[in-house]
C-alpha cells in the first residue's frame, strides 16, 4: 500500500504540493489528474525520491521511504516511468529493458519478463539491437513501460504514459497494466492530462489543482461529475 | 632497415601508451563530464609508489602491482572524497579541482620521494629483437608494453560490453537520474568508473617510466598527448580515444624521426588543429548520431 501524507513541496518559494494525501491500496490503480503546473509530476517525483518534500511523508506498506534515495526506492520494488526522457538513450533497446530488471538478481526471472515485455511490444522485438535515440516517441514510451515491466514493480508510478503514442497503442498498455493490477496486486498511480481515458481504467481519481487536492472519489463518480468535469478536467 | 620501418614501431608502442592516456581521459569523461587534468600526475605518483617498492627490495612484479592497484584506490579515492562534493556544482569547479591536484600531487612527490630523476626498471630487456641476422627496434619490453595495454583495452570492452556490472556503469553514465529510477548505485558506479580508468593511467605511467625516467612532471607530455588523442577521437568514443592514441603515437614518431624531435610538440598542435577543422566533434563522436 502506498500513502502519501500532507506531503509539501516546494521548489525555492514555488509551493508545487501543498499538503496533499492519497492512498494506493494493494491492487489498485489510482489516477491522479490536473491540468500542466497541478503538481502531478511533482508528486511522482517526490514519491520516487528524486525530489525531496519541504514536509510531510511517503510510506510504503508501513514503512517511511520519505528519505531514502532513488535507487533505494527503485530496489523496494517502485518503479516510475518518468515523462518522456526516460530511455537510455544510448543504450540499445535490450540494454534498456534488461536494466529494468537487474536489481532482483534473478536471471530466470529476467528472461521470462524480457519475453513478455517483448510480446507486448512487438515493434521493439524487431529493435532489439537498435541504440534508443532511432526510436519515434511512441517506441521510447512503450520502452519505458516495458522496462518497469520487466522490473516486476510492485507499484508503478506512470507520469503520462500517453505522451506521444497512438490511442491505439496506449489502449493496450493499459488493458496490460489493468491486467497486471487485477492478477498480480500492481499498485498503479497513473499521472495523466486525459482525464477521460485515465478515468474509465483507474479505480480512485484525484484531482490536484495548484497544489492542492481539489476533488477525489471512485473513478466512475468523478466521471459523472458534471461540476467537476466543467472546472478542472475539461470534458 | 628502412627508418620508416623503425620509426612505424617506435610509434606503435609509445601510441600504445597514448591510447591508454586517452582511454583513461574518456572513461572519467563519459563517467562524470570532468577532464581530469591530474591523470598524468596521479598515474606519475602511483609510479613512483611502484619505485619506492622496488627501493625496498620488492621484485618488479610486485612493484607492477603496486601501481596497478594503488592506481584503482586512488581513482576511487578522489572521486568519493574530492569530486563528489563538487559533483552539481557548475563544471569549471570540477575543472579547477583536477587542476589544483595535478599541482597538489606534482608538489607532494618531491617532498615524498625526492626531487631527483630516477631510472624505472623495465619488465623485460629494452634491448631490440633479433630477426636473422639484423636487429629491429622493437624490444622484449615494447612487446609487453603492446601487450598490456590491448590485454586491459579486452577485459574493459568485455567488462563494459558483456556484463550486467559494465550495463550499469555504462547506464550511469549516460543518465544517472533514470539509473536511479532503475534501482542502480549510481555513485558507486562512478567511483568504479574512476577507479577503472585511474587504473590504465597507472598502467601507462609504469609502463613509459623506463625509456621517460622518472621525475614530478615526468607525464605531463604524456597527458598533453593522451588528450590531444581523446579529442581526435570524439572524447566520448572508448574506440575513437584508442585510435586517436595510436595515431599520435605514430605521428609524433614521424615527426621526431624526419623533422627533428624539437617538433613533437608543434606536431601535436598541427594535427589536433586538422582534425578538428575536418571534424570537428572528433573521429569517432556519438553526438552527431544522437542529435537526429
Amino acid at each position: 500500500m502506498l500513502e502519501v501524507n500532507d506531503l509539501t513541496v516546494a521548489y525555492g518559494p514555488v509551493v508545487a504540493l501543498h499538503g496533499v494525501s492519497l492512498t494506493v491500496a494493494d491492487g489498485s490503480m489510482t489516477a491522479v489528474l490536473g491540468a500542466n503546473g497541478a503538481g502531478k509530476t511533482t508528486l511522482v517525483r517526490t514519491i520516487s525520491g528524486l525530489t525531496r518534500p519541504r514536509g510531510g511523508s511517503v510510506r510504503l506498506d508501513g514503512r517511511d521511504i520519505t528519505r531514502l534515495a532513488p535507487d533505494e526506492i527503485a530496489r523496494l520494488g517502485v518503479a516510475h516511468v518518468p515523462q518522456g526522457q526516460g530511455v537510455l538513450a544510448e543504450l540499445t533497446v535490450d540494454e534498456n529493458l534488461r536494466l529494468g530488471g537487474l536489481w532482483r538478481r534473478d536471471p530466470k526471472g529476467q528472461r521470462s519478463a524480457l519475453a513478455e515485455a517483448y510480446d507486448l511490444f512487438p515493434p521493439l522485438a524487431n529493435r532489439r539491437h537498435v541504440a534508443a535515440f532511432s526510436l519515434s516517441g511512441g517506441e521510447r514510451q512503450m520502452l519505458s513501460v516495458g522496462r518497469a515491466l520487466v522490473a516486476r514493480a510492485r507499484v508503478l508510478l506512470l507520469d503520462e504514459p500517453s505522451l506521444g503514442l497512438a490511442r491505439l497503442v496506449l489502449v493496450q498498455i493499459m488493458a496490460r497494466i489493468r491486467a497486471l493490477v487485477t492478477e498480480r496486486g500492481l499498485t498503479v498511480l497513473l499521472i495523466e492530462q486525459n482525464a477521460k481515458s485515465a478515468l474509465s481504467v483507474a479505480d480512485e481519481g484525484i484531482v490536484l489543482h495548484l497544489g492542492k487536492v481539489v476533488a477525489r472519489g471512485r473513478a466512475q463518480h468523478l466521471l459523472s461529475e458534471e461540476r467537476l468535469r466543467h472546472a478542472y478536467l475539461g470534458f | 632497415m628502412s627508418r620508416f620501418f623503425v620509426l612505424t614501431l617506435s610509434g606503435l608502442t609509445q601510441g600504445a601508451i597514448y591510447a591508454a592516456m586517452a582511454l583513461a581521459l574518456v572513461m572519467i569523461w563519459r563517467a562524470t563530464k570532468v577532464i581530469n587534468f591530474a591523470q598524468g600526475a596521479m598515474a606519475m605518483f602511483t609510479t613512483y609508489l611502484a619505485l619506492f617498492a622496488i627501493d625496498h627490495g620488492a621484485p618488479y612484479w610486485v612493484a607492477f602491482a603496486v601501481a596497478i592497484t594503488s592506481g584503482l584506490l586512488l581513482g576511487a579515492i578522489i572521486e568519493r572524497v574530492l569530486v563528489r562534493p563538487v559533483e552539481s556544482a557548475p563544471p569549471l569547479n570540477v575543472v579547477i579541482l583536477t587542476l589544483g591536484l595535478l599541482l597538489f600531487l606534482e608538489a607532494l612527490a618531491p617532498m615524498a620521494f625526492g626531487g631527483q630523476i630516477r631510472s624505472f626498471p623495465p619488465a623485460f630487456s629494452i634491448v631490440g629483437l633479433h630477426l636473422g641476422n639484423s636487429q629491429v627496434a622493437f624490444s622484449p619490453f615494447d612487446a609487453f608494453t603492446l601487450g598490456a595495454v590491448l590485454a586491459v583495452m579486452v577485459l574493459l570492452m568485455l567488462l563494459f560490453q558483456k556484463t550486467n556490472l559494465g550495463l550499469r556503469m555504462r547506464a550511469s553514465a549516460f543518465n544517472p537520474e533514470v539509473s536511479g529510477l532503475l534501482g542502480i548505485r549510481v555513485g558507486r558506479m562512478l567511483t568504479l568508473g574512476w577507479a577503472l580508468a585511474s587504473l590504465v593511467g597507472a598502467l601507462a605511467g609504469v609502463l613509459i617510466a623506463p625509456s621517460l625516467l622518472l621525475y614530478p612532471t615526468f607525464m605531463d607530455d604524456v597527458l598533453v598527448f593522451g588528450f590531444t588523442g581523446a579529442v581526435i577521437g570524439g572524447l566520448d568514443s572508448a574506440v575513437g580515444a584508442v585510435v586517436g592514441g595510436l595515431l599520435m603515437g605514430f605521428a609524433l614518431s614521424y615527426v621526431g624521426g624526419y623533422f627533428g624531435s624539437d617538433l613533437e610538440t608543434v606536431g601535436a598542435l598541427v594535427i589536433l588543429i586538422a582534425v578538428l577543422m575536418v571534424r570537428p566533434r572528433g573521429l569517432f563522436s556519438l553526438q552527431r548520431l544522437r542529435q537526429v
